[in-house]
């Protein structure tokens, strides 16, 4: 059986949660491996949320917002865009793959965009296999 | 911790649900999860019944949270917290699963549907037990309105909102009300004067002393929320102009598409080949002709300019094919010995009177040729000897042979799109644009002219290309859903905002430059930073941010999100 990959995928209100909603509507076929949580907007995602996620045995995260300059509350994505590549970095020194976390910019009316990200985040987690953070935090306090 | 008593409803809508997902696996996985006491898996949730059970089931089984597995919440969560209510529940004690727009819709394989359906209402299960009861709060609604644009639309939601009493802002960026309509002479399919309604229109609104005119007017800024606007306008050159409203309908129309970007009809370069709107000029003017002063013996009208097409506009532009027919009434009117013919690729009818209207021009004689969507047909200059001055090449699909037709005359049909200010419109007042440009609404077929943003409606053919009967409904609507709420006279507004625990403060101020509603103010006496509730648009800018954690979003707090991540991985 081949590896499926559990992503979370955190998605704003306003732009990227009803584009996920307009795939749905508009019956773009993705892959079922994405769960979303709603936020209000992508300013809200705490780096805590993605290292949680990772925690608990996700082998992807991903985060959509609205693009650059259409923010419902005007400039929250731009606080999104400057905490990722921190949090990025930060990952790829515990020796996270960066393809484990992803920012995507998903406005309302692109459901399409929206399912293409899902499928082709899930394809590269396939080929990556699973995620080993859960194991290694098991085994790390095993021997505390 | 004492677990609160949880029921979950495993929607199937229809077969919508339970056509790939199985509900009744995911209702009795649900009744497995702690403090589930009740699960069950019914036909639709939001129909009378379903709502019943839910109601039921909390009186008998004292239940305490309610998760919905169903449609998307932005779908029906006010249902259901409307249905909590009704059984003594605070409305925010319930959490929807959406395993519809966002499972059940999107996948092929009944396994993976199933299984992201339980994980999602693990999620929600986990999530709902952290919920709290929240008081929404009670504010008044300001009766005014502004109305953005002095077209057809914003004069007629104006009209319906100043009989009823109601103060009205209407602003126009420019020196004259009417829009585009106002460039229009008759119109399809009765062939009744645009003229005629402009001026009817525009008279009532100067006139209505419950409208205050603002031409040559932009509306600079918008602050506030729902019933609590303040809208700071720029008025013939001052830009102090402050003004409060409780709604605001934006009706900021379309442009014509610009012919100049397709080059093989020749716009521009053939002095013969024109728009519809500069043949609406000439037939205002009442004099039909060409750039050499001569009548038209032979004219020639072009669909689809820019509109159905993979390289332009993928929409109909819905009102061209109409308009086409009536320019071969009003042309073979004006010149009785004229040759109209005109070049199609569908004719759209679909209007009321329309079809009918279409049936008469034909016995007009005029010319109907049709060619293929995604061809075109070929405009040359004719020859010296020729008796017309352009040969139109078309590959006529119906007879399957490629005719040419002489033209004097050619008149491309362009569509409409988007104002190229639509983007900063949007901003203006936080709305969403489609792919093409045209302003999002709520809900396209429940709630065509509300917009996501509270508030803030949508009107005319800045919403999508539409007819002049389309836009007076929407603009009707629009002022009529304004009306409802301002008959209520308060508002209720969502109790989901920030809120600053001040023990844990360290008032460091690093929310308050964060603020976009600059809505956290500073306690010098406290050196506590402090959340102005009413102006807090709960986008959780600051809760991330604060370093001491201090900062609490109500209904999204770190707390419920955590437990939906454990949910959605376990």
């Amino acid at each position: 059986m081949t590896f499926e990959p559990r992503i979370v995928g955190f998605l704003c209100n306003w732009c990227s949660y009803t584009g996920a909603d307009l795939a749905g509507t508009s019956r773009i076929n993705y892959q079922p491996n994405v769960r979303i949580i709603r936020v209000m907007c992508s300013a809200r995602i705490d780096p805590t949320f993605v290292m949680k996620a990772l925690a608990e045995g996700a082998d992807g995260v991903l985060v959509c917002g609205c693009h650059p300059g259409d923010c419902h509350y005007t400039e929250g994505n731009y606080k999104a865009m400057r905490r990722y590549p921190l949090l990025k970095r930060l990952l790829s020194d515990y020796g996270i793959e960066e393809e484990r976390f992803r920012l995507e910019w998903v406005s309302a009316s692109e459901g399409k965009r929206f399912a293409d990200i899902v499928d082709d985040m899930t394809e590269r987690l396939r080929e990556l296999g699973p995620s080993r953070v859960k194991a290694a935090l098991a085994t790390d306090a095993a021997e505390r | 911790m004492n677990e609160p008593r949880v029921g979950v409803y495993v929607c199937n809508c229809g077969t919508n649900i339970a056509k790939m997902v199985d509900c009744d696996g995911v209702a009795e996985f649900a009744s497995s999860l702690p403090g589930v006491v009740v699960a069950r898996s019914y036909k639709y949730m939001c129909s009378n019944p379903g709502q019943e059970m839910i109601v039921q089931d909390i009186e008998q089984h004292d239940l305490e949270r309610v998760v919905v597995a169903a449609c998307s919440p932005r779908m029906h969560e006010a249902t259901f917290r409307r249905a909590l209510e009704t059984a003594g529940l605070n409305p925010y004690l319930i959490e929807m699963a959406n395993i519809r727009e966002q499972c059940s819709w999107v996948h092929s394989d009944p396994v993976g549907a199933t299984d992201k359906a339980k994980a999602l209402v693990h999620a929600a299960v986990n999530r709902v037990i952290r919920h709290e009861p929240l008081e929404r709060m009670s504010v008044d609604m300001c009766p005014n309105t502004l109305v953005i644009g002095g077209g057809i639309a914003g004069m007629t939601a104006a009209l319906e909102l100043a009989d009823a009493g109601k103060r009205v802002y209407l602003v126009e960026r420019l020196a004259k009300l009417g829009g585009n309509v106002a460039r229009v002479d008759l119109t399809a399919p009765y062939l009744d004067s645009a003229r005629d309604i402009i001026t009817f229109l525009v008279t009532r609104v100067t006139e209505h002393d419950n409208i205050e005119v603002m031409t040559e007017s932009t509306v600079e800024g918008l602050d506030g929320f729902v019933g609590n606007f303040k809208a700071a306008i720029n008025c013939k050159g001052d830009p102090g102009v402050e003004v409060d409203v409780g709604s605001v309908v934006v009706c900021t129309g379309y442009k014509e598409f610009d012919a100049a970007r397709i080059t093989h009809y020749g716009y521009g370069k053939l002095p013969n080949v024109i728009t519809s709107f500069e043949l609406e000029h000439m037939l205002r003017e009442g004099r039909i002709e060409t750039k050499e002063g001569k009548a038209p013996q032979y004219v020639a009208i072009v669909h689809c300019v820019g509109s159905r097409s993979e390289e332009y506009h993928s929409y109909c532009s819905r009102v061209c094919c109409m308009t086409a027919l009536k320019y071969a009434h009003e042309i073979k009117s004006a010149l009785p010995g004229s040759y109209v013919s005109d070049v199609y690729v569908d004719m759209h009818a679909f209007g009321k009177g329309c079809e009918d209207f279409y049936r008469r021009s034909s016995e007009v004689k005029t010319l109907f040729l049709m060619y293929g969507r995604g061809e075109h047909p070929v405009i040359r200059k004719a020859a010296a000897g020729d008796d017309c001055d352009m040969l139109i090449e078309v590959n006529e699909k119906l007879s399957g042979e490629t005719v040419e037709i002489p033209a004097d005359l050619v008149v491309l049909m362009v569509g409409m799109e988007p104002r190229d200010d639509v983007h900063d419109v949007a901003h203006l007042v936080s709305i969403s644009t489609d792919k093409d440009g045209w302003f999002i609404e709520s809900h396209p077929k429940l709630d065509p002219v509300a917009t996501t943003t509270d508030g803030i409606y949508i009107a005319g053919a800045c919403q999508a290309p539409k007819d002049i009967p389309d836009t007076v409904a929407q603009a009707r609507a629009a002022a009529a859903r304004i009306l409802a709420k301002v008959a209520r006279g308060k508002l209720v507004i969502d109790a989901v905002y920030a809120e600053v625990d001040e023990d844990r403060c360290s008032g460091c101020r690093v929310c308050n430059e964060l603020c976009p509603y600059v809505a956290i103010e500073y306690d010098e006496e406290k050196r506590r930073s402090h959340v102005i509730s009413a102006l807090c648009k709960a986008c959780g800018a600051c809760v991330a941010a604060c370093p001491s954690g201090a900062i609490k979003a109500r209904h999204f707090t770190d707390e419920q999100i955590f437990a939906e991540i454990e949910g959605v991985l376990e």
